[in-house]
């Protein structure tokens, strides 16, 4: 096998894309076995839900270029389609399936009017929706209104299924992901996002490819909010379609690196290890935060963490000499 | 519903109407420009009224007098921030990914800095005006609101002054119709895009005033004001001053006597849902249907 640098650089990154995903997803399911406290075993549960969500919002938001302020009416959606599905007494994997069904179905809402038209629309659209839906639920007698809505549960709790329910979940969200990315329909997303004419010109129907795109995301969001709704037991309009659900489902990839596979993923671990300490010392100080950050990394480091990374990697390059050619 | 109801609904629809308008002519303006949706407008609209409101408690500024200089205050803070932060993402022709990711940020930054200096608890201005009306026959002018009202269409009228009587005023129009135009005919693009921004900002500020006189205010002020924004300057087409007028009015219409059929608590979504219908009816927004008809004729 002929080694130059860039064939090294290709062979790293093919064992990352392959290898290195399943000894992950190993090396996570094999946890729950080792014993760690019940409150480890959250933390992870909620890692895994951020991974879903963060990396379905790549899916529109990264690869497609199309910026989403509210992916709380899926996440939300998919917590209240799970919770209903679960006391009519169907299972949770039927019942998650179901979520994901809602929100697709809810993305075509907001996408059939704005993506058909040029400019900045949709992200108009995204913001207004989640106000919109979270305000209609919080009115909804149905659903219990204000005061929320409460799954019964039939066994006893048992946190490990949880947290297998959302490990599969997350993997099956990156698989999604890297699929998309390396597909005919990663290649149509991405030309969308940097030349909307030159795509549709070379034969990619712009529309129906953010319209699958939005669907795609919204059903991944959608399952991450049914599997937090089957562990918590409990909806509740403000906490599942709050403001701050859709600024972190928003945040995570940004973090991590927008419109890479594993950028969202790295964010979602930084992004949920950090909330827990943050906000139990900065109830509102947060989202300040939150916000300076997002205009740091737009203004210094558009690529995120794993753009840093790339950077210092140049940088060590450079200054050892490995791989200078020039 | 006789017809003095409707009157008063009509007579509250059309002052609101007033207010809305120059809520989102700043965000006409930016967008135009610059081609970037100002989502951080809620926060300036926050701002606006907690400096109105901190100008009245703490120096007995009258709160009208607070809107007069709300526009050179957050004149120059919108300038400070197109310099600080706006001139360094890419220019398009379209609003871009970082563009409104960064305003975003901005927005949350402002709404955030407002709980931590103001906590979280509602404001609101009082003032002998506040809960005073006068009858002309059997309609019914609360006082503030007209003088809201009046406040709202004398700076429209100045902003329109402005644009047509002066060098930057023309410019800023220039570079609205046709950026590319407007660069070859002279207009500094960097200076004009500021000032551009500055004058989006003073119009949010003051917006931000004005409603903070009829509306008791929290932090998140803002951001129910800002879907409403989006409907007027969607249903204008974004980029026209008579359509944000003509979009500011359909939407106080719509809002004031859906009152009658839908319960208060919805209201949030009949802003959203007019959003939908408007993408789907009316894309262009109601000026796009002025120059349908112009073509066709």
């Amino acid at each position: 096998m002929k080694e130059n640098t860039a064939g090294s650089k290709n062979s790293v990154s093919r064992f990352m894309a392959t290898a290195a995903p399943l000894v992950l997803l190993l090396v996570l399911a094999l946890v729950p076995l080792v014993g760690p406290g019940p409150n480890t075993i959250r933390l992870l549960f909620i890692s895994l839900v951020w991974i879903t969500a963060s990396v379905a919002w790549n899916i529109l938001g990264g690869f497609a270029g199309q910026v989403s302020f509210g992916f709380a009416v899926f996440y939300g959606l998919g917590a209240y389609a799970t919770a209903i599905s679960l006391n009519a007494g169907l299972d949770r994997v039927t019942s998650l399936a179901l979520a994901a069904l809602v929100g697709a179905t809810i993305s075509l809402l907001v996408g059939l009017p704005t993506f058909r038209l040029r400019g900045p629309y949709f992200a108009i659209a995204t913001i207004g929706v989640s106000e919109a839906v979270r305000v209609v639920m919080t009115n909804l007698a149905v659903t219990g209104g204000a005061s929320g809505y409460r799954i019964t549960e039939k066994g006893a709790f048992n946190q490990h299924l949880h947290f297998y329910m959302a490990l599969g979940l997350a993997a099956a969200a990156v698989a999604i992901s890297m699929w998309i990315r390396h597909s005919k329909l990663g290649l149509a997303l991405i030309s969308i996002r940097e030349d909307q004419d030159a795509a549709s010109d070379l034969g990619v129907n712009p529309y129906g490819t953010k319209l699958l795109a939005h669907a795609l995301a919204a059903a991944l969001a959608a399952a991450a909010g049914g599997v937090y709704a089957g562990y918590s037991a409990f909806v509740h309009p403000n906490g599942v379609f709050g403001f701050d659900i859709s600024v972190a489902i928003l945040l995570m990839p940004i973090i991590g690196g927008i419109g890479t596979v594993w950028g969202p993923v790295i964010g979602a671990v930084v992004y949920g290890l950090v909330q827990e300490e943050l906000i139990a010392s900065f109830p509102q100080f947060h989202l300040l935060l939150y916000g300076g950050l997002l205009i740091l990394i737009i203004l210094f480091e558009p690529g995120g963490v794993l753009g840093l990374i790339n950077q210092l990697f140049r940088f060590v390059k450079a200054r050892t000499g490995v791989g200078a050619h020039t | 519903m006789n017809i003095v109801d409707f009157l008063n609904l009509l007579v509250a629809a059309v002052l609101l109407a007033g207010v809305y308008a120059a809520m989102s002519v700043g965000m006409t303006i930016i967008y135009g420009v610059l081609k970037i949706v100002n989502l951080a407008h809620a926060g300036f609209l926050m701002l606006g009224a907690y400096f109105v409101y901190e100008l009245y408690t703490r120096f007995n500024v009258d709160p009208l007098l607070g809107v007069i200089f709300a526009f050179p205050v957050f004149f120059l803070i919108g300038a400070g921030i197109y310099w600080l932060l706006v001139r360094r993402i890419p220019r398009s022709d379209q609003p871009t990914l970082p563009s409104l990711l960064l305003l975003f940020g901005l927005w949350l930054v402002l709404q955030n800095l407002g709980y931590l200096i103001w906590g979280n608890g509602d404001h609101a201005i009082l003032t002998p005006r506040t809960f005073s009306t006068f009858q002309i026959g059997p309609i019914i002018f609360p006082t503030v609101r007209l003088v809201v009202f009046g406040a709202a269409v004398a700076s429209l009228a100045g902003l329109e002054f402005a644009l047509h009587r002066t060098w930057f005023g023309r410019a800023i129009r220039a570079l609205m119709q046709n950026s590319d135009a407007g660069r070859i005919a002279g207009v500094n693009v960097d200076r004009t895009a500021q000032i551009a921004f500055g004058i989006g900002i003073a119009f949010a500020g003051a917006a931000g005033g004005l409603l903070a006189m009829m509306y008791s205010f929290t932090p998140d002020f803002g951001g129910s004001f800002l879907l409403r924004a989006f409907v007027i300057i969607v249903l204008g087409g974004l980029e026209s001053f008579a359509g944000v007028a003509v979009g500011a009015l359909i939407l106080a219409l719509v809002e004031t006597f859906s009152i009658l059929v839908i319960p208060s608590g919805y209201q949030p979504a009949i802003s959203f849902s007019l959003l939908v219908l408007a993408l789907v009816i009316l894309p262009d927004g109601v000026a796009g249907l002025w120059k349908k008809r112009q073509r066709l004729a």
